[in-house]
């Protein structure tokens, strides 16, 4: 345990030739490598496999969210993983980096032998750390001497969930009844043994890890935390806490582990159905979309008026199905909080000016134009790609949808404060001032004599509404019945 | 004439999609699952290659990453076709076995004609 032979490396590179470089330098090493590409990926990384990053190799010239951010959050959270900075001049911006804490600064073209020198060194710093860190521990009480407390001993064996305590080292001190049975513990081959020799899961004894060498900012970034792994057939909800003495140092971990085996039974149902329905209805509709525009084009015969008139209909049905189910997989990925999938740098003018030449050609049909204004020079945005189109999707196709005689649509794009504002105007049905308020619920749509011919799931403002807030923006309406309505989608940029 | 592969498991998908793309003057040879399109790439030749990902023997995904380390193969354009959630793809795809190869252009299906032939003209035209 003194010695960590082999090192986790992390390199943060969104250049994927020199994240490739790295990559392969390091494996040739023996030393395990992770990668990402932004600051987003590399915090999941880092957030879900705790105690997996010994040293990082982090790119300063990250697009988005700069890599002197990254270095800022983990000199607060994970002061133990060591950042080695990379940059193509290593000039101001490698000093800055080294005053918040970066422990050496690479150039980006750099040679095997140069690369070596600096991040052997690296390695060699991290692993002296690691020593001391671990000596200064040993000095410690254990924590064995909770056992001594009877009367608390009878409470714990009494919990429905299952309990089980290790000292710093991650040795088992102490365990109820409950976790006995779950993990097949005993005395004999439990008591003052290694975690991981006792409950096979690298899972479980990372979270043990990153609780005992967790500083307080960190046990906090954890707190809302609650993963559920897999131990043989069981599932459970584990939280691992940290065991602190009167100093407040961590001298050791708690886990309590709750069976969830049934509701995650459900769950998994519950996701399985959902990539049939996205599998196994997407595909048959994608062929009926194209079978019937390419009869309708002309491409398999002429076609009769009336033939022309069924197949247009059969179009637009087939496209209200595929609709529909878009947004039901859309308002599920909200529901499970996975709206935002990856955060990169978008160009929203292009984005939507893609998306309104998608929909002008429908709009044209119903006689309506879209008319679109787009500010120059907008602000970088870092955002979800596929939850913004959904945005611009929803709101335009609304706006084209709830104007029922010829009007026109005006959508804006344009920098308001700190914000990107996007804007769509219709001078359509309008909505009634006592539903405003219910617009944004899902599968709340308006019942009346003229929307009744209008089909919809009632899903997309909801879907709307839930990507907006994921990228911390909001969304408003203002509307008069009978004028026309108009929807603002409000998204912070990044300073 | 361009010549387009179009490799999917869907043979009613194929079929239409074979006539809408003969209408804007391209050759469409066809394949029905990964393995077999892999061979057609190597004897065809095309100018462009449109994979969908779920498909049996091997996926999109995978002779996206074979077509493009493979010296000889690499230049031609790949558009990868889904039904997948696309927002799901777009993420499983990059760190897929390790590898940072990228198709050309990404499609969710199901996609409406026009749209699909622009974005192919759109990768044809690039050279
Ligand atoms: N631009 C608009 N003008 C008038 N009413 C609208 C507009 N956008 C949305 N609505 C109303 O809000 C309801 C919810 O919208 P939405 O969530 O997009 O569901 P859907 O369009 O599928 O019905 C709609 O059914 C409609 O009654
Ligand atoms: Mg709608």
């Amino acid at each position: 345990m003194l010695i960590k032979p082999s090192i986790n490396m992390l390199v943060v590179e969104n250049d994927i030739a020199i994240l490739q470089r790295c990559r392969e330098l390091i494996l040739n090493e023996g030393h395990k490598v992770r990668t990402a590409e932004s600051v987003g990926e590399a915090l999941n990384i880092i957030q879900k496999q705790p105690g997996d990053v010994d040293i990082m190799l982090l790119s300063l010239e990250l697009p988005g969210w700069g890599g002197m951010t990254l270095i800022n959050i983990l000199k607060k959270a994970r002061s133990e993983i060591l950042i080695v900075a990379m940059s193509t001049n290593c000039g101001e911006e490698a000093i800055e980096a080294m005053r918040a804490g970066a422990y050496d600064c690479i150039r980006k073209s750099f040679t095997a032998d140069r690369f070596w020198t600096k991040m052997n060194r690296a390695i060699e710093a991290f692993r002296l750390r690691h020593q001391l860190d671990i000596l200064s521990r040993q000095r410690q009480s254990a924590l064995s001497k909770v056992r001594h407390g009877e009367n608390l001993l009878a409470i714990l064996q009494s919990f429905t969930d299952g309990l089980v305590v290790t000292d710093w080292q991650t040795h088992i001190v102490l365990f109820n009844t409950k976790a006995a049975t779950l993990f097949g513990l005993t005395g004999k081959n439990a008591s003052e043994r290694p975690i991981s020799e006792c409950i096979a899961s690298d899972e479980l004894f990372s979270l043990f890890m990153r609780a005992i060498n967790s500083d307080s900012s960190l046990a906090s970034l954890m707190a809302d935390e609650e993963p559920v792994i897999k131990i043989g057939e069981r599932a459970l909800r584990v939280h691992v806490y940290p065991v602190k003495n009167e100093g407040g140092t961590v001298i050791g971990a708690a886990g309590l582990f709750h069976d969830v085996s049934k509701i995650s039974a459900m769950d998994k149902l519950r996701s399985d159905f959902f990539s049939m329905v996205s599998h196994e209805l997407k595909s048959p509709l994608s062929s009926l979309l194209m079978q019937i525009s390419v009869v309708l084009d002309g491409l398999a015969g002429e076609l009769t008026d009336k033939q022309n008139d069924l197949l247009g209909k059969a179009k637009e049905k087939t496209k209200g199905m595929i609709t529909l189910v878009n947004d039901i997989l859309d308002y599920r990925r909200i529901e499970e909080g996975k709206s935002i999938q990856k955060i990169e740098r978008l160009d929203l003018a292009e984005i939507l000016q893609r998306t309104v030449e998608l929909m002008r050609l429908s709009a044209e049909e119903k006689g309506i134009a879209i008319k679109c204004q787009i500010a120059e020079k907008l602000p970088s945005f870092s955002g979800d790609m596929s939850g913004i189109e959904a945005i611009f999707v929803n709101l335009i196709s609304n706006a084209i949808k709830y104007t029922l005689k010829k009007g026109t649509v005006k959508v804006t794009l344009d920098k308001s404060g700190k914000d990107v504002q996007f804007k769509v105007v219709d001078n359509g049905i309008g909505i009634p001032p006592e539903d405003i308020d219910r617009v944004f619920e899902k599968f709340h749509r308006i019942k009346t004599e003229e929307t009744r011919s209008i089909g919809g799931s009632g899903l997309g403002l909801s879907i709307v509404k839930g990507i907006a807030d994921a990228h911390n923006g909001s969304v408003h309406v203002e509307s008069k019945l009978g004028k026309g309505t108009t929807f603002i989608v409000s998204l912070p940029i990044e300073e | 004439m361009k010549k387009v592969l179009l490799v999917d498991d869907d043979v009613d998908f194929c079929e239409a999609t074979k006539i809408l793309l003969e209408s804007k003057a391209c050759e469409v040879i066809l394949a029905h699952d990964g393995k077999e399109g892999l061979e057609k790439v190597r004897v065809e030749k095309p100018d462009l290659v449109i994979l969908d990902v779920m498909m049996p023997e091997m996926n999109g995904y995978d002779v996206c990453v074979v077509l493009k380390a493979d010296p000889e193969l690499s230049k031609i354009p790949v558009i990868l076709l889904t039904a997948v959630d696309q927002a799901i793809f777009r993420t499983t795809y990059t760190p897929h076995m390790g590898l940072m190869t990228e198709a050309d252009d990404y499609i969710a299906k199901p996609v409406e004609p026009t749209e699909l032939v622009s974005r192919v003209e759109n990768v044809l035209n690039k050279d």
